[in-house]
């Protein structure tokens, strides 16, 4: 497995192209910013966008939407849940 | 009723560059010169929007700044194909992902009315939204709307565009059916006797205005549009003429939709050649291609020639002030527009 690290700069690779953030990249997005409203100014369809990817890319399903709030603040956050949750 | 502005993302860059030296094309089909997006659609949402929204929203923001309009009462648009691209990746995603995990953007942007939609959300516009899906006839529909509701008093003003995109599947499909040149070239296009015609793309927009306004470009003197009729075109040119008491000497300009498709010519000759004899024709379709909504591209050039007396590929300025243009798509959909200077 990959350490945190990898998967930090993976997944800010992945959202780029997921979400099309043609302006953006790896190394202008914050481990820690918020990725909603502020930060990377984020909205309701890319959460969803979200969603998809961490099932394609880690075939790890959301139990709840609600999950997703603390799942998706962060780059950072992000790649723990992958870590908690890979593989399970 | 008054074209106050109008604007077309087309396969010409602009009004001017028509003029001066067409943008010629080889092979089976033009693509559209897409303008700066940055300057009409905030960039958070560029991302989002796939070429058809972008060159549709673009040419609306353009036609409304032109006409110094914030705030249309109406928005009605017609597209045959709809958003082909984004449809494409969802359709693309269902077979490759066994129907899960597919892409929530892509599904929301495939329908048909996300052009129209978009433009009022840029807008803020809660007013009447409307898009017309009706083949050969969708841009005629959306703007008989606009003009109903103009006419009726519901609207002053009203936005109405056309669009519609080529995209490689969809230009693959329609290949099959022997619709295309395989070496077209615009330059000759028009009068090449054989089958097939190129294909085109484009979005065009309008701002209709119940009003004479400063810098209006054209007054919309009539319009109408058929569906399989059942008695000749030559009837229904002339039937229209009369009824809109139009004697045929006094239209200085017809634009035909001839498409270079030698198994149709005979239908735009048939009115050439009789009802508008001794009326000088252009052909507009080796400027844009062919599509379904097409006429919205002549009604631009039309609106166009009549505001600045200019005509594309005329020596001379020869400054028409009366226009009709005639587009028969597949021959089963014949429209009409009379426009004059205003």
């Amino acid at each position: 497995m990959e350490n945190k690290q990898e998967l930090v700069q993976r997944l800010k690779e992945q959202i780029i192209k997921q979400l099309k953030l043609e302006d953006k990249k790896p190394e202008d997005i914050g481990d820690h910013d918020p990725m909603f409203v502020e930060g990377l100014g984020l909205d309701s369809i890319d959460a969803l966008e979200l969603i998809v990817l961490l099932q394609q890319e880690y075939n790890i399903k959301l139990k709840s939407a609600e999950e997703g709030q603390d799942v998706f603040r962060s780059i950072d956050t992000m790649a723990d849940y992958i870590l908690e949750h890979e593989g399970k | 009723m008054y074209i106050q502005s109008a604007y077309a993302v087309s396969p010409q860059g602009s009004f001017n560059e028509l003029l001066e030296s067409s943008a010629q094309y080889r092979g089976d089909r033009l693509t559209c010169k897409e303008p700066d997006y940055s300057k009409y659609i905030d960039p958070k949402l560029i991302r989002r929007m796939s070429r058809i929204i972008k060159m549709g929203a673009a040419a609306a923001m353009e036609c409304l700044q032109q006409a110094n309009v914030s705030m249309p009462d109406v928005i009605t648009t017609g597209t045959a194909y709809g958003c082909l691209a984004d449809t494409d990746q969802f359709l693309t995603r269902m077979v490759e992902f066994k129907e899960e995990l597919l892409s929530p953007t892509a599904f929301i942007q495939s329908t048909h009315n996300t052009v129209g939609a978009q433009i009022a959300l840029m807008l803020k516009c809660h007013h009447y939204n409307n898009t017309y899906v009706h083949r050969g006839s969708s841009f005629e529909a959306a703007l008989t709307d606009a003009i109903g509701l103009i006419g009726e008093g519901e609207a002053k003003t009203a936005l109405v565009g056309g669009v519609d995109e080529i995209i490689e599947k969809s230009h693959a499909i329609l290949s099959r059916f022997d619709l295309y040149k395989k070496d077209g070239d615009t330059a000759n296009l028009i009068g090449d006797p054989g089958k097939g015609t190129m294909a085109g793309e484009g979005a065009a927009f309008f701002l209709l205005n119940s009003q004479r306004e400063a810098g209006c470009l054209a007054k919309l003197e009539a319009f109408q549009n058929w569906y399989k009729p059942s008695v000749p075109v030559t009837t229904l040119v002339a039937n229209f003429l009369k009824r809109h008491q139009v004697p045929a000497g006094s239209i200085d300009l017809l634009i035909t939709g001839a498409n270079g498709d030698a198994r149709y010519n005979s239908l735009y000759e048939a009115v050439q050649q009789s009802v508008l004899s001794a009326v000088p024709a252009i052909t507009y379709k080796q400027f844009c291609g062919e599509y379904p909504t097409s006429a919205a591209f002549a009604l631009w050039m039309a609106a166009m020639i009549v505001s600045t007396g200019r005509v594309p590929g005329a020596a001379e300025p020869a400054a028409p002030k009366r226009v009709l243009v005639f587009n028969n798509y597949k021959q089963l959909y014949p429209s009409l527009y009379l426009l004059s200077a205003c």
